[in-house]
């Protein structure tokens, strides 16, 4: 049973979800507020989950990387607590620089929801480990096309830093990217939501793994 | 005179309706009043056309706690679990401004929803609109389901359902009614609107007032002309994020009882919102105007009065619970501003700098609104034939591409691929399917269908009234649903001509014959009248929103054939033959032969139920609009064909006519006799069943009739839509 840290901002969405998907699995989730600093040591993981932190006013995950949670999260990152940013969380951590890259609009420049199915490229010690390759599970968001210039995607590759890919692309990402990680490895950013795949009823349990595997 | 003129046409009033104002105050009404009287009595607020008619609503049961006489009707599911839903139209706004009139209308729903002190769960959408050829059409389904999405998606409640029409009638008055679904779990207890206790104060929340929306609610109520276009200024501005703030700062503090009553503003403002909680709580209720937070220092009273800024709420609390109220809402970024207090005295007086300018008795205002019962005929059922004419089919399968290509027929998923229909992690049916299902705390699944087929009301009002209960119905049993609660949207043209006002009633009247024959109660809902552009009405369109209920997840059929080699029943209830939808694309007048018999439908439903809870079934679907072919068709999306012969009898008009009621069924071979043995039980008068084929296959076949190649079907139906909307694709 791991102690869990998820982070809310103002407009997040996603943070009851991702809240009760930890507690399905067992470990025990703590809510974070953006205005506060806390102490790194308490927490084993943290999870910043998705939906319109600040309306997306700026640019999506802008505002928020610059609240003041975000300094006590960076700390975090640094020792090498695992990290997952999920949808508008994994925008957060890109402006944040906890991550490399950005995320524009989808190409077609319309909000996707709909099922995908993703293939594991780099296993991570955390967020499900190897469990999770060939997962299906939803994805739902307007700024989800992942892009980087050739070199630092040049770079990333190398690096082992593509964490999932999708089987089929739904945005345009680059190298049909769904989700990356920093080159520690603790870091890692996913557009698609796990936590909308817990139960059958909901499409699929794939979702699952992310969480148990911490 | 002449400046009488001029103010009457301004405040959209009546001279009778002025004549009115003059005896209920002894005087002529002057300053802020006309704006008052201007807001309260436009139908919108005042549903002055329609309230003789909803009085006829069959609206309670032991399951309501809540109708009509708050923002939003609750019923209560038992284990301690109650739900707050409602409907309401944002016609006028979205035609003139598609983005934000159909985002503000998701914002107002949501309101209505999380006032009553429910967190909104759920969304859904009904829309009709004009032909795709129409000039601006395009235009505007993209701004409306862009304004949906962006409005939905960002709050963060999940679209679960919905409907779109198009029909030439919507080409100068689209319709958009959004749906909207709060739960209350065991602690949570209903909030209410009426002020009480006297020195408790009026707190003001939310977005600031800015200058949109300025008589919005009477510009709903008038007709459209050629002017339209300078009516933006009358469109509200919406934000979901502060939207969100709101939602979740207004739970926050309802949890910690430090509200006595809210309200929330929507339309006519801080007006309707003010005279509301005043005439429901029976007290008074001060107002300083001059403390309202305002975006934009040169607003006037009476602008501040009328303003339709959205994101914005009243309340009422005591003064010792102030501090912590205040600092819940600091705590989201939200302001809240005393602005008044209860008073002992009956009136709302509005104060501007310590100045008293306006003193009234809401109740007088409220009693003495105009209702008009309005010049109707009794129903004539005009189409109805004895015989019905033949469709004259001659190439079932050319007749079966043309469905596809047309509008109607084409797949809609462009438009709710566009919607957040997860978010929440409780939806176990999106928008794909017949019925959106969400799953509750409990592990108990909440069914909602939203109601309403154009073409029926086109062919009889009163039939397309009563189908608009029972269709949803029919599609909620087919999952094993029971139908517990009914709210609806009724969208009409002119009520001032008779021919549109005996559609209202007749429809009305249907609508109430079949939710008490299923005992489903109207709880909620909302009046759109003068959907009228020069002259030309829209179809009448009473749309629904029926909400069902069932104790578990299991065993809940999909609209898609899952497996190969099941078999395939037709059940069918034969009382109303029509030519259904398929009339319009082959060019046939309307027509329909036999009568509803409501209490054969009800037990027919409640048959359907219990089969589909007692035998496994795959798979269910209602047959819609252009019948059976179509129906078939739209099970096979996952790629399983059939492999259908038609019992001896059927002919190839039998593939488009429709029928009131029909039901496919599918089921694995083993477990045939045991539904068998239950259908075989059902006795009643016009129910037939027939064993129609096989599931499997990967072509579409009707034995004589039809034989496509599923595939090529398939890119037909999904290729539609953006052939329709070249720019949309």
């Amino acid at each position: 049973m791991k102690r869990v840290g998820v982070v809310r901002f103002l407009g997040t969405n996603c943070d009851r979800d991702v809240f009760k998907a930890i507690e399905q699995v067992g470990h025990t989730p703590e809510w974070l507020w953006y205005e506060d600093s806390f102490e790194v040591s308490k927490y084993e993981a943290l999870v910043i989950p998705g939906g319109f932190s600040y309306g997306d006013y700026l640019r999506s995950g802008a505002l928020a990387a610059k609240a003041p949670v975000m300094n006590s999260v960076s700390e975090a990152a640094k020792k090498g607590v695992p990290i997952l940013g999920i949808c508008n969380g994994f925008q957060i951590l890109c402006e944040a620089g906890l991550l490399p890259g950005v995320l524009i609009k989808n190409e077609g420049l319309r909000f996707i929801d709909q099922w995908v199915k993703l293939n594991l490229q780099t296993p991570l010690k955390s967020w499900g480990g190897s469990e999770i390759d060939k997962c299906e599970i939803p994805i739902a968001h307007g700024d989800g096309c992942y892009f980087l210039e050739p070199e630092s995607l040049k770079k990333v590759m190398d690096q082992d830093q593509i964490w999932m890919t999708y089987d089929k692309n739904p945005n345009g990402s680059v190298a049909d990217i769904a989700g990356v990680t920093n080159k520690n490895k603790n870091v890692a950013g996913l557009m698609p939501h796990p936590e909308r795949a817990m139960w059958d009823w909901m499409g699929s349990s794939s979702g699952t793994n992310f969480f148990e595997f911490i | 005179m002449q400046s009488l003129k001029k103010n009457l046409k301004h405040y959209r009033l009546s001279e009778k309706e002025y004549e009115k104002i003059v005896t209920c105050l002894g005087r002529a009404p002057k300053g802020v009043e006309w704006a008052i009287f201007s807001a309260l009595w436009s139908e919108h607020c005042s549903y002055k056309s329609s309230k003789v008619h909803l009085k006829k609503f069959y609206s309670k049961n032991e399951r309501v706690k809540e109708s009509f006489g708050e923002n939003a009707g609750v019923i209560d599911l038992g284990d301690e679990e109650s739900v707050a839903f409602k409907m309401e139209s944002h016609n006028h706004p979205s035609f003139i401004s598609p983005h934000q009139g159909a985002a503000t209308g998701v914002g107002g729903i949501l309101r209505d929803i999380f006032t009553m002190g429910a967190r909104p769960i759920a969304l859904g959408n009904y829309l009709c609109f004009g032909e795709a050829t129409e000039k601006h059409m395009p235009h505007i389904v993209d701004g409306v389901v862009r304004g949906i999405a962006d409005y939905g998606n960002c709050v963060g409640v999940p679209m679960v359902t919905g409907q779109t029409e198009f029909h030439k009638s919507y080409n100068q008055n689209v319709l958009v009614n959004a749906f909207a679904l709060g739960y209350f779990g065991p602690e949570q207890k209903v909030c209410t609107s009426g002020a009480h206790g006297v020195g408790n104060l009026v707190v003001y929340v939310g977005a600031k007032t800015g200058r949109d929306g300025v008589h919005g609610a009477s510009m709903a109520s008038e007709s459209f002309d050629d002017d339209s276009e300078s009516k933006k200024p009358t469109i509200q501005i919406g934000d979901p994020f502060y939207e969100k703030l709101l939602i979740e700062s207004c739970l926050e503090v309802m949890k910690h009882n430090l509200v006595e009553a809210i309200q929330d503003m929507g339309a006519a403002g801080l007006t309707s919102s003010a005279f509301e909680m005043s005439a429901k709580g029976q007290v008074g209720v001060s107002m300083h105007l001059d403390k309202v937070p305002l975006r934009d220092s040169s607003l006037t009273p009476e602008e501040i009065l009328l303003s339709e800024s959205q994101e914005r709420m009243l309340l009422i609390c005591r003064p010792e619970n102030l501090d912590q109220l205040k600092k819940i809402f600091h705590h989201w970024s939200l302001d809240a501003e005393v602005v008044g207090e209860v008073l002992p005295t009956p009136n709302v007086d509005l104060y501007w700098d310590n100045k008293i300018i306006c003193s009234l008795d809401p109740s007088a205002i409220v009693d003495s609104a105009p209702i008009y019962n309005r010049a109707y005929e009794p129903w004539e059922f005009k189409n109805k034939v004895t015989d019905l004419t033949k469709l004259h089919v001659e190439d079932p399968e050319n007749t079966f591409k043309n469905i596809l290509k047309s509008l109607m027929g084409a797949e809609k998923s462009w438009i709710y691929n566009q919607y957040d229909q997860r978010v929440g992690a409780a939806t176990a049916r999106d928008c794909s399917e017949s019925v959106g299902v969400v799953v509750l705390p409990s592990k108990r699944a909440l069914g909602i269908v939203l109601g309403c087929r154009p073409y029926l009301m086109r062919m009889d009002a009163s039939i397309g009234g009563m189908d608009a209960v029972f269709h949803p119905s029919l599609q909620l049993a087919l999952k094993g649903f029971t139908a517990l609660a009914v709210t609806d949207c009724l969208n009409f043209g002119n009520p001032e001509k008779s021919n549109i006002m005996s559609e209202f009633v007749a429809s009305v009247e249907g609508m109430s014959e079949a939710c008490e024959a299923i005992d489903a109660p109207v709880i909620s809902g909302n009046v759109s009248f003068y959907n009228e552009t020069k002259t030309t009405n829209i179809t009448s369109t009473p749309s629904t929103g029926v909400v069902g209920l069932k104790s578990s997840l299991n065993n809940i059929p999909t609209d898609q054939f899952k497996s190969s080699g099941e078999l395939i029943y037709l059940l069918k209830l034969d009382q109303v033959k029509t030519l259904g939808a398929a009339c319009e694309v082959l060019n046939r007048a309307p027509q329909f032969k036999g009568e509803l018999d409501v209490k054969v439908i009800n037990e027919w439903l409640g048959f359907i139920r219990k089969t589909v809870q007692e035998v496994p079934i795959s798979s269910s679907k209602a047959v819609g609009k252009f019948g059976l072919a179509y129906s078939i068709f739209r099970m096979t999306s996952e790629g399983i064909g059939a492999q259908i012969k038609l019992p001896v009898g059927f002919e190839a008009n039998d593939l488009f006519n429709e029928t009131l009621y029909q039901a496919i069924v599918t089921i694995s071979p083993s477990e045939k006799q045991s539904l068998e043995t239950m259908l075989n039980n059902i006795n009643l008068k016009n129910f037939t069943y027939h064993f129609v084929g096989e599931t499997g296959g990967d072509d579409f076949k009707i034995e004589g009739l039809i034989d496509l190649k599923l595939k090529d079907l398939k890119n037909k139906y999904s290729n539609s839509w953006g052939k329709n909307f070249e720019t949309l694709a």
